[in-house]
């Protein structure tokens, strides 16, 4: 192997929460000190889960800004350290799931096919370690006054595995692909690209159809943003779902579905690190489903993969204990971004079309229990937006406004509900509301789902259902296609937000969600299947659509914070806590967490346990 | 010298019907002491003894912990199996102090679960869906299945075909796969619908043993017997046939119950059992194994008192089956 001896600035997470380091945050947090009631004859206790404080005290907890990290956030800080890169190696990567496919404007991916996809394809545009949106294949993006064109220009001397000379003519055939993908149409729509047109050689043109001003987020996304050899889709499209044919990294080697698919090194790859060595430094990189979380962390564990992938808190806090009790050789690359989970109310089934059902519900979420039953304890944030407190996005006032866990409120609040003779579900005055909460059954989730059944049924308010349906089923309950997807769900588990730009995720959660909805507002035509809990409200799509036409961070901040607002107040969804993720790899499998963008600046690291896999190497 | 009048039927007594049959020597009459509770406790190897002892324990347990519940509204010595002893208690407008994935202890002798509930109360009353679900199915079994095995074996022909097809197509069919569609039916799965839809498919089996012990028992003495004195034919399956064929189908439920409470088990451990937060030991397993890093206990408590059922209904099933076929033998 080659070695080559260079500084880099890595981002290294100090996996925060040992078991010491859990101590410091506890003493520190504030929380026992200002919750006495909570402390009495538990102190020890809670020393050793400084995370499982009572969610009844949010005014004394410690102000948070915006972008800080917060008690309890796994993110770790930016150092500079020496590092020796080395050239070579293989890496074994073990994945969640078998990809659903390898075809960007097609395959509707999770996390364990974008780790895959993203050692193949580059994309166009990618978010750097703040969270903004840097060119990555193109190398620069322009929007006009209103956001309605973007111009974007292309690295120049990029080929495809195939030796295909990538041009601007190349992203225009890219287009019809997509709009007719599977999974490229939605995301089409839902940027409102009307047209893309090669107008130079390595010059594209955008035209949407309204203003975009977070476009380039849509860039960053697979669906638009993963460049293919559009010649070779159109010829065989299935085949490429085994043959994939990018710019990326790695060149697909062999694909034996459901077991192994190996990537080779691009020798031919345009992208180096910022000191001007060729990437990737791996020679190979491979990735196997393994589904089981158990069977996944063991197989890390004993050196069958020495890479793996969870979204799971219960195997980040088995893999630390591994690493802290077992003193295994591990390393955890963890990730806590503004995804997080929770579940909604479909406000258009009563009761809970009344808000004050909404809200008694929402404040009988003991998050922190919640947390604690999905094995999260010390390792996820209670959320109470769509942003996490390192988001440059987050707002200290929607946090203060998100209805906490009141035991008593919340019963306030459906007392009042029940005993409206006018109540909206048709029952007598005095009679209980019927809840049905549905989760898919994944035992962390039905757990979870007890934890909330159980504060319902002791208000002697509420009839609980439980039910549990495999995750297509559930998305296809909420998405309701055979009824104007209003859907049949009542409450139901969901996740909520990403990393991408809020425009990504909040446009299509707040458009007019029924024809008859878009009609009665104005807005005929701007319906959104995607608006799952149904909730409608005329300002906070005019928010949405606001910030979209403008990049004022300040003016669009504002806007966001409104709709987050108005969240908390109408209680539409509501939350547990923020997903960790983690990437789980031997110690001497570097460079996760320091890849760059073409400008040298650090990218974001591994949001959703989503690896880049070009700067990765193997240290001797 | 009397003679008898060849041209006529001879007129038996209707009321030495039964004693022609006991004559014959019916398997039901062959050694009529053998119902001594004592000797039949005495006749039993050790392992049955235990087994017989934890199978009372079972159904004590579930009978306790449905009376708690249903009855005494939680008033007998045994923990709420739902109530979350970390939660939210309203009168004190506190926490609760208990912890998730306890281990052993005073408070909780066998831990407690992902949501600090306590697993012992939850083993117990575990225990009452599967009695519901073997009960249930048992009886349906018996009752249906039994029937019709011991009529299409006594009245054979098309119907006997028919029946026997039908059941053979069933049997075929991969029983959990039919039991994972049957189950995805229904929207809500409670005790009920689960229970008969067991049911449903213990029948066939029932259906076949009861059908071949038919067939043995309509070509005996007593009932060639019965039907050469024109007896009808619904008495004697009635009064020859069935009585006959039951205490084989009663051995037999044992062995079958035990197949009953693993089908049951898989269904829960699947998340298409009884509805949440009832507690099962296949949703208790399901559920505790997330966490088995940490407390392989909580897997270990709900899987042994699974496998000990299980090994106890064979094991009793087997000793029952093996007197019923040297009482056979002795025929």
């Amino acid at each position: 192997m080659g070695v080559i001896a260079m500084r880099r600035r890595g981002l290294y997470r100090a996996v925060a929460f040992l078991a010491a380091a859990g101590l410091v945050a506890g003493a520190c947090g504030g929380s026992d000190d200002s919750a006495p009631a909570d402390t009495t004859e538990e102190s020890s206790e809670e020393a050793e889960a400084p995370a499982e404080e009572s969610a009844e005290e949010p005014a004394e907890e410690p102000a948070v800004e915006a972008g800080d990290e917060a008690e309890g956030d796994v993110d770790t800080e930016v150092i500079e350290e020496e590092t020796t890169i080395e050239y070579g190696g293989s890496v074994s990567v073990g994945l969640e799931a078998e990809a659903t496919g390898l075809r960007p404007w097609e395959d509707s991916c999770s996390s364990p096919c974008y780790n895959m996809m993203i050692a193949v394809y580059d994309k166009l545009m990618e978010q750097d370690a703040t969270g903004a949106y840097a060119p990555y294949l193109a190398e620069s993006i322009t929007p006009n006054e209103d956001f309605t064109v973007w111009t974007m220009t292309l690295r120049g001397d990029v080929t495809f595995h195939n030796g295909v000379e990538l041009t601007a003519q190349t992203i225009a055939d890219m287009f019809p692909i997509q709009q007719a993908g599977a999974a490229g149409s939605g995301a089409v729509t839902a940027a409102n690209l009307v047209s893309v047109e090669a107008t130079g050689d390595l010059e594209v043109t955008y035209t949407l159809s309204q203003g975009g001003s977070a476009f380039p987020a849509s860039l960053a996304r697979a669906p638009i943003g993963m460049v293919f050899d559009p010649a070779a889709a159109a010829a065989d499209s299935e085949g490429y779902s085994m043959a994939p044919i990018g710019t990326g990294p790695f060149v697909i080697d062999s694909r034996d579905l459901d077991n192994e698919t190996t990537f080779v090194r691009n020798d031919s790859y345009w992208g180096t690190d910022p000191d001007g060595n060729a990437l990737p430094y791996l020679d190979s990189i491979s990735f196997r489903p393994i589904p089981d979380e158990g069977t996944r962390l063991d197989a890390l564990l004993s050196g069958t993969v020495n890479a793996m992938q969870t979204l799971r808190q219960g195997t980040i806090r088995d893999a630390r204990a591994a690493r802290d009790d077992d003193g295994a050789d591990i390393t955890l690359w963890e990730f806590q971004g503004n995804n997080l989970g929770g579940g909604m109310y479909n406000v258009l089934v009563p009761p809970f079309d009344d808000v004050r059902v909404r809200r008694g519900l929402t404040h009988l979420n003991s998050q922190e229990q919640v947390i604690e039953a999905l094995g999260g304890t010390g390792i996820s944030l209670p959320a109470t937006q769509w942003f996490s407190p390192d988001s440059p996005w987050w707002s200290e006032k929607v946090a203060e406004a998100w209805p906490q866990f009141d035991f008593e409120g919340g019963v306030a609040f459906l007392t009042e509900y029940i005993n409206d003779p006018e109540r909206s579900d048709g029952k007598a005055a005095g009679e209980m509301i019927d809840v049905e909460l549905s989760c898919p059954p994944d035992p962390t989730l039905i757990a979870s789902t007890q934890v909330v059944e159980q504060a319902y049924t002791a208000t002697g308010l509420v009839n609980v259902t439980i039910t549990n349906y495999d995750q297509q089923t559930h998305i296809g309950i909420a998405l309701g296609g055979e009824n104007g997807f209003v859907g049949s769900h009542q409450q139901h588990c969901w996740r909520w937000s990403s990393d991408d730009d809020p425009a990504v995720n909040l446009n299509p959660a707040l458009a007019p969600p029924t024809a008859e909805i878009a009609e009665a507002a104005g807005l005929a035509g701007a319906v959104s299947p995607l608006n799952f809990p149904n909730w409608f409200s005329p300002t906070a799509f005019q928010a949405v659509v606001a910030a979209n036409q403008t990049d004022d961070f300040e003016t669009r901040y504002g806007l966001y914070e409104s709709i987050m607002l108005e969240f908390a107040d109408q209680v539409p969804v509501y939350y547990s806590g923020h997903t960790a993720t983690a990437i789980g790899t031997d110690t001497n499998v570097l460079g996760l967490n320091s890849w760059h963008v073409p400008s040298g600046e650090l990218g974001i690291g591994f949001p959703s346990a989503e690896g880049r896999w070009s700067e990765v190497f193997i240290a001797s | 010298m009397a003679t008898t009048n060849s041209s006529t039927t001879p007129e038996f007594p209707r009321d030495r019907l039964s004693n022609v049959s006991s004559a014959v020597a019916g398997p039901t009459d062959v050694a009529p002491e053998t119902t001594n509770f004592l000797k039949i406790v005495r006749a039993m190897p050790l392992r049955v003894k235990m087994a017989s002892l934890w199978l009372l324990l079972v159904v004590f347990g579930a009978i306790y912990a449905k009376l708690d519940t249903s009855l005494f509204g939680g008033a007998l010595p045994l923990q709420d199996p739902n109530i979350q002893t970390n939660g939210f208690i309203r009168e004190t407008g506190e926490f609760g102090t208990g912890r998730p994935i306890e281990g052993m202890s005073g408070s909780h002798w066998l831990g407690t679960d992902a949501i600090a509930r306590d697993t012992f109360a939850r083993i117990v009353h575990g225990s009452w869906v599967s009695l519901i679900v073997v009960v249930v199915s048992a009886c349906c079994g018996i009752m249906i299945g039994g029937f019709l095995g011991s009529l299409v074996g006594f009245v054979r022909g098309r119907v006997e075909t028919i029946v026997m097809a039908t059941v053979d197509v069933i049997l075929a069919f991969p029983a959990l796969v039919l039991l994972l569609a049957l189950v995805s039916i229904f929207e809500v799965r409670n005790l009920f619908v689960i229970s008969a839809v067991i049911s449903v498919l213990s029948i066939p089996a029932y259906t076949r043993v009861a059908r071949a012990n038919s067939l043995a028992i309509s070509s005996r003495e007593f009932v060639t017997a019965a039907r050469a004195i024109g007896t009808k034919p619904s008495r004697i399956l009635f009064r020859e046939i069935i009585p006959n064929v039951l205490p084989t189908l009663l051995a037999y439920t044992m062995v079958a119950a035990a197949y009953v409470v693993v089908v049951e088990g898989s269904l829960s451990f699947l998340g298409l059992s009884v509805q949440l937060p009832t507690p099962t030991w296949g949703n208790m397993i399901n559920q505790a194994r997330r966490d088995i890093k940490i407390n392989v206990a909580q897997v270990i408590w709900p899987s042994l008192a699974l496998t000990v059922t299980v090994l106890s209904l064979n094991q009793v099933g087997d000793f029952f089956q093996q007197r019923r076929e040297v009482r056979g033998s002795n025929l």
